[in-house]
């Protein structure tokens, strides 16, 4: 295919190579013209493939050196000033398919946070309320409690443990954290308890693996660590509290009649600013991203912090993701930013937004997939490698988005300011 | 003859000191010794100098023959001249008389001589001098004896010695020959020589050490300068005047003077005076041989010289005889006639003469040398110095946008909700909340990070002006409408915070003493179900409230009425004690603006031109600023206290130092229209000013700590977004308290936030 075009454009020499065995091309380099984009590329592996004995259609995605190709193949070459006198190795995985927009689950209020768990999805509200949706879009319950706008929701694992009922907990503007069990049979929510030391509104709640630990950040400049097992820290809820919360009390007592109070274990000053992201980085590291402009990491074995990596910009948001061990930040502007702690230099920038990037998150079950919700009403699905354009922009919310998550595999969510939560459907690659 | 008064002239220059000294003595013998000097110089055609110099050495005894000089060195050219004679011409010599066969002997008895005395030839060198008559050149002889030859000739033969026979024939010429007892042997050529009877005489008186040539006296005969012989150029004889012989009186006597002058210090020798004037005058020119530009102004003069523009030179219109072409017709000459003398191509007619010599006199000579002295003497010539500088150079530095960063580049949020326009923010201290004012009589409280309005709170007017305290510890917001001040506790800041302020508001009791005292305003609280809202105190006023300020403790805040009575025009309210004063009894001009000092206790009260500083501890002016704009729209004090900007309608912006002058430092005046606001950040060095014309400006103003070092100030951003509705556009602007972000208010009921 490759003799049939005229002559007159330059070739280059090129090896095609995957790591899907089902699609693996023989090892021979083949002649290209250098002007070919990733339809071209499509066309020539589809080509040799139709030779065995692949009958569909396949949609291929192409990388050199680790990025993807967008542009024409010679572009391609001269940005990134590889010779194209080499035999260029051409990586080809299957293309991603475009997400499925699926529900719409509507709110009374904007949708501040929101987190999957299996087939459960958590919501927080500006009203105040908490909801509980089945993945299939059946509103489970609607939690009252909170006396501000909730502002973080956090599941907590708790396979292994005798009760193995979901647990949860979130966290508001109302300075307190309280941590939620669904009573699956019952149908019905339990609050477990309260967590009150923070002064000002939590923003950012993080749990670790094994669901005992709690971090969360704070507007007043503080990280706290709560303990969600040690039976020690609980103090009863008393009478003889504070005056000045008398009407949030009334209220608490009327969605829970037994409500135990819990302090923090820790508490970490350091940032300057509010902290507004805090993630798990393993059994014993949390980072958290705040708007002095800094990513803190701390041990909370040690109750210390360890490192610093400074930015330029406010953060919003940080996610962490296991498999690749890079951090994916969102700041006061249009950009993603991806960190490698290890080595306190960034990355990468992805740039596509047109307004703040309000939170991110990484894929659970791929390394290099990450989601972006911005105010510019749209979320974004990237792949590292490809830092220049996302990989699909995925379009629905009418207002702006404040949260996203991708805590299901294969279920995609955003929430925002148009008291919506979006959920797409995202295809596993087989 | 006229080499003869030379040759006497010589004598005279080599004998004058001697008939000096000797006198007259031996005149007489001039006259033969004469005679004697013309033969020889007649015979001999060499250098008469030469021959005039031997003359007078030439002894009287010279018919003897012999004429040994003192001077070998002298006489040795002369006579290796006379020996080339010898060799050139025998028969010259042989018709001489017995002087060439004297001379002859000469060189031999020369040669005993050297036998004899000089047994060194090296003690001098004389090489030129010896005789070459044998070719050996300047070598020993010695170094030829063991040899047959001595020396080569021309062809390169060797020249073989005369023979001279054995022992035997040395034996038998003793025996035989008769002269054999004078005979000797020249060294030099081999030759043996017959020494002459004159010769032995010489050996014999050289050995009696008496004179070699028998002469009685070793010195010259006198030569006598005058004779009776009368000399074509004769000299003068007049004996030589006594006073040539003794001292002169007059000088003697001047002399005298002198040191009797120096004696007694009336005169000082000319060394002593440079030395005293040295000393005595500091201003003393100092003798440095090196230093430059000393020259006199008459030098410089010349040199800045620019000569007078020379006088074209004559054409072929000015020839006497000019071709044809030149000549004017009768067309051009009427023309020439018609024109002004200042129009004319030329200012004289040409004319033709048949000769030069028929060309009248110019009758416009005198006209135009006097035009042309006037020209050169009434137009200046001088040079003008001429600067090349570069117009970027005269452009001060200014560092790069990129290193003031981190400023507000671009829009990051847009609050909206407000359905008429917004005429005020601000920020809550945090930075979390922000408060809105606006006319559609509603306040607002906006989550500054998402955009989200929290609370609305309505009222009766048009909310002019909000305000957050700074204190972090106290959790109020003063909203002004109409004349109303309503201090609010929205309650979305800590719990503790905001019931700490609610307790310290109901700590106040009236202690009734208010009822006595002449009340500008009107102090009262809420009732329950306000208090359920968040509203809490309410300050009436009697006129409308156009500005409102909060110290920075923020106990206490002061408002401006609109064209309220004069004295109560500025009021300053305490909160604790719930007072009101007014500071100034008669403040001067229409008050525009009032701002607390963040540290002293000054008050700044901005009038339409002027800006008063006051301390409230004393009670008195403390300064008075020259705004150098005609109606001052806003205000805003440098968190460090020293450093104030002031915005007017006349859209400029001006930089108050107050440590430098009370002129402002810099006015900027890159708005098109009136400016509406100007605020400093917190922390970050900017400010920035809103304007009618839509733009917010922000400005990176550094404030060094250091007193030396004026405040930096560069424009870094221009912000638009705000439309503009009848001819209002942005109305506040507040900067975000801990980020380099800024708010901005508008008429078009947003709020703009630009990060």
């Amino acid at each position: 295919m490759a003799a049939e075009i005229s002559d007159s454009v330059p070739h280059v020499q090129a090896k095609f190579f995957t790591k899907q065995e089902q699609y693996s091309v023989a090892d021979a380099p083949y002649s290209i013209p250098s002007t070919v984009s990733t339809k071209e590329l499509n066309n020539i592996i589809y080509s040799v493939l139709c030779d065995g004995d692949v009958k569909e259609k396949v949609e291929f995605d192409f990388l050199i050196d680790g990025e993807f190709l967008r542009t024409s193949l010679a572009v391609h070459l001269d940005d990134k000033n590889i010779s194209p006198e080499t035999v260029i190795e051409i990586e080809y995985v299957e293309r991603q398919t475009a997400p499925r927009p699926e529900t719409s689950l509507v709110h009374d209020d904007w949708v501040s946070c929101v987190q999957g768990n299996k087939n459960l999805i958590l919501c927080g509200c500006y009203d105040n309320t908490l909801k509980l949706w089945t993945r299939d879009g059946k509103c489970l319950t609607t939690i009252p409690g909170h006396s501000g706008p909730v502002k973080c929701v956090a599941w907590i694992k708790t396979e292994g443990k005798s009760d193995n009922e979901p647990m949860f907990v979130s966290g508001s503007l109302d300075q307190t954290l309280f941590v939620w069990r669904w009573k699956e049979t019952k149908k019905e929510v339990d609050c477990v308890y309260a967590c009150k030391g923070h002064a000002g509104s939590v923003d950012c709640v993080a749990v670790n693996n094994d669901g005992a630990r709690i971090v969360t950040g704070s507007w007043d400049k503080m990280v706290k660590l709560w303990s969600l097992v040690d039976g020690t820290t609980v103090a009863e809820d008393s009478n003889d509290d504070s005056s000045g919360d008398l009407r949030k009390k009334k209220k608490l007592k009327g969605t829970s009649q037994k409500l135990s109070v819990r302090i923090p274990l820790v508490t970490m000053s350091g940032h300057k600013e509010a902290v507004s992201s805090a993630t798990w980085l393993d059994e014993s590291n949390v980072c958290t991203a705040s708007w002095d402009h800094t990513l803190r990491v701390w041990d909370m074995t040690r109750s210390e912090q360890t490192q610093v990596v400074e930015g330029s910009k406010a953060f919003f948001s940080i996610a962490h993701s296991p498999l690749s061990n890079l951090i994916v930040s969102a700041s006061a502007d249009k950009h993603v930013r991806l960190h490698d702690l290890r080595t306190k230099e960034m990355k990468g920038t992805y740039t596509s937004h047109t307004g703040w990037v309000s939170s991110v998150d990484w894929s659970k079950s791929n390394e290099h997939m990450f989601i972006s919700g911005s105010h510019d009403m749209l979320m974004k699905l990237w792949d590292t490698r490809s830092p220049k354009a996302p990989l699909y922009n995925l379009i629905g919310q009418e207002d702006k988005i404040l949260a996203v998550d991708w805590s299901i595999p294969d279920l995609m969510l955003s929430g925002g300011a148009d008291n919506q939560l979006k959920m797409f459907n995202y295809n596993k690659q087989k | 003859m006229a080499w003869d008064w030379e040759s006497k002239e010589s004598k005279l220059h080599k004998k004058k000191n001697v008939s000096f000294n000797t006198g007259m003595a031996r005149m007489g013998d001039l006259g033969k010794r004469k005679v004697k000097v013309l033969d020889e110089s007649t015979d001999n055609n060499v250098s008469f100098f030469q021959k005039a110099e031997q003359v007078p050495e030439a002894s009287d005894d010279s018919d003897e023959g012999s004429s040994f000089s003192d001077d070998e060195g002298e006489d040795s050219s002369s006579q290796d001249e006379e020996y080339v004679d010898e060799d050139d011409s025998e028969d010259d010599d042989s018709e001489d008389d017995s002087d060439s066969d004297e001379e002859k002997n000469d060189d031999q008895i020369e040669e005993v001589l050297d036998t004899v005395t000089q047994n060194d030839e090296y003690e001098y060198d004389s090489s030129d001098e010896e005789d070459v008559r044998n070719t050996i050149g300047n070598i020993p002889v010695e170094w030829y004896d063991d040899y047959e030859h001595i020396g080569y000739d021309v062809e390169g033969r060797k020249l073989i010695k005369p023979n001279h026979g054995d022992a035997l024939d040395e034996f038998l010429q003793k025996a035989d020959d008769p002269n054999y007892w004078r005979t000797v042997k020249n060294k030099l050529t081999g030759q043996k020589v017959v020494l002459s009877e004159s010769d032995v005489r010489a050996i014999q008186r050289i050995q009696a050490s008496t004179h070699p040539d028998g002469s009685e006296g070793l010195y010259a005969p006198w030569v006598d300068f005058f004779s009776n012989e009368v000399m074509n150029m004769p000299v003068t004889g007049r004996p030589p005047d006594k006073r040539s012989f003794i001292p002169s009186k007059w000088e003697r006597q001047r002399v005298g003077q002198m040191v009797h002058a120096l004696k007694m210090g009336w005169m000082k020798p000319r060394g002593e005076i440079r030395k005293l004037k040295l000393t005595q005058d500091p201003n003393a020119p100092s003798l440095d041989l090196w230093k430059e530009d000393n020259e006199p102004d008459i030098t410089k003069r010349y040199r800045m010289h620019i000569p007078a523009p020379k006088e074209p030179l004559p054409g072929h219109a000015e020839s006497y005889n000019p071709p044809e072409e030149y000549l004017f017709d009768e067309q051009e000459e009427a023309k020439w006639e018609a024109q002004e003398p200042e129009e004319r191509r030329i200012n004289f007619k040409p004319q033709k003469f048949s000769a030069y010599r028929s060309v009248p006199k110019y009758s416009q000579f005198v006209n135009e040398r006097f035009s042309r002295l006037l020209d050169l003497y009434m137009a200046a010539r001088q040079r003008k110095m001429k600067m090349n500088v570069n117009p970027e150079d005269l452009i001060p530095k200014r560092p790069d946008k990129k290193d003031l960063q981190p400023y507000p580049t671009r829009e990051g949020m847009i609050y909206k909700g407000h359905t008429d326009m917004v005429r005020s923010i601000s920020p809550d201290p945090s930075g979390q909340w922000l408060a809105s004012g606006s006319d559609d009589g509603t306040v607002k409280l906006w989550e500054v990070g998402t955009g989200r309005c929290m609370t609305t709170l309505k009222f009766a007017g048009k909310v002019t002006y909000v305000s957050w305290n700074p204190n972090p510890a106290i959790n109020l917001l003063a909203a002004v409408v109409g004349p109303t001040v309503i201090l609010l506790n929205p309650g979305l800041v800590d719990k503790l915070v905001c019931s700490n302020t609610d307790s310290t508001l109901d700590k106040y009791e009236d202690d009734g003493d208010t009822a006595g005292k002449k009340s500008f305003v009107e102090w009262s609280t809420f009732d329950v179900l306000d208090q359920e809202k968040g509203l809490r105190i309410q300050v009436v006023h009697a006129k409308d409230v156009v500005q409102f300020t909060w110290h920075t403790k923020g106990d206490y805040f002061a408002t401006v009425q609109q064209d309220g009575s004069k004295s109560q025009a500025v009021l300053i309210h305490q909160l604790s004690r719930r007072q009101t004063q007014a500071p100034f009894s008669k403040p001067k001009g229409l008050v525009q603006r009032v701002i607390f000092h963040p540290v002293h206790p000054y008050f700044f009260v901005a009038t339409q031109q002027h800006i008063r500083i006051y301390n409230l501890v004393k009670q008195e002016l403390h300064k008075k600023l020259q705004a150098n704009c005609k109606y001052i729209s806003s205000i805003d004090i440098h968190p460090g206290g020293d450093n104030i900007i002031i915005g007017s309608y006349d859209s400029r912006l001006c930089w108050f130092d107050l440590d430098l002058s009370t002129k402002p430092y810099q006015t900027l005046k890159y708005h098109k229209k009136a400016l509406r606001q100007v605020a400093f950040h917190k922390h970050y060095p900017l400010f920035a000013s809103a304007s009618d014309d839509g733009s917010v400006i922000v400005s990176h103003g550094k404030v060094y700590s250091d007193q030396l070092l004026n405040p930096l100030i560069v424009t870094v951003k221009v912000l638009r977004g705000h439309k503009t509705t009848n001819h209002i556009s942005v109305l506040d602007c507040k900067f975000h308290p801990t980020q380099p972000w800024i708010f901005s208010s508008g008429a078009d009921s947003t709020i703009r936030l630009y990060v």
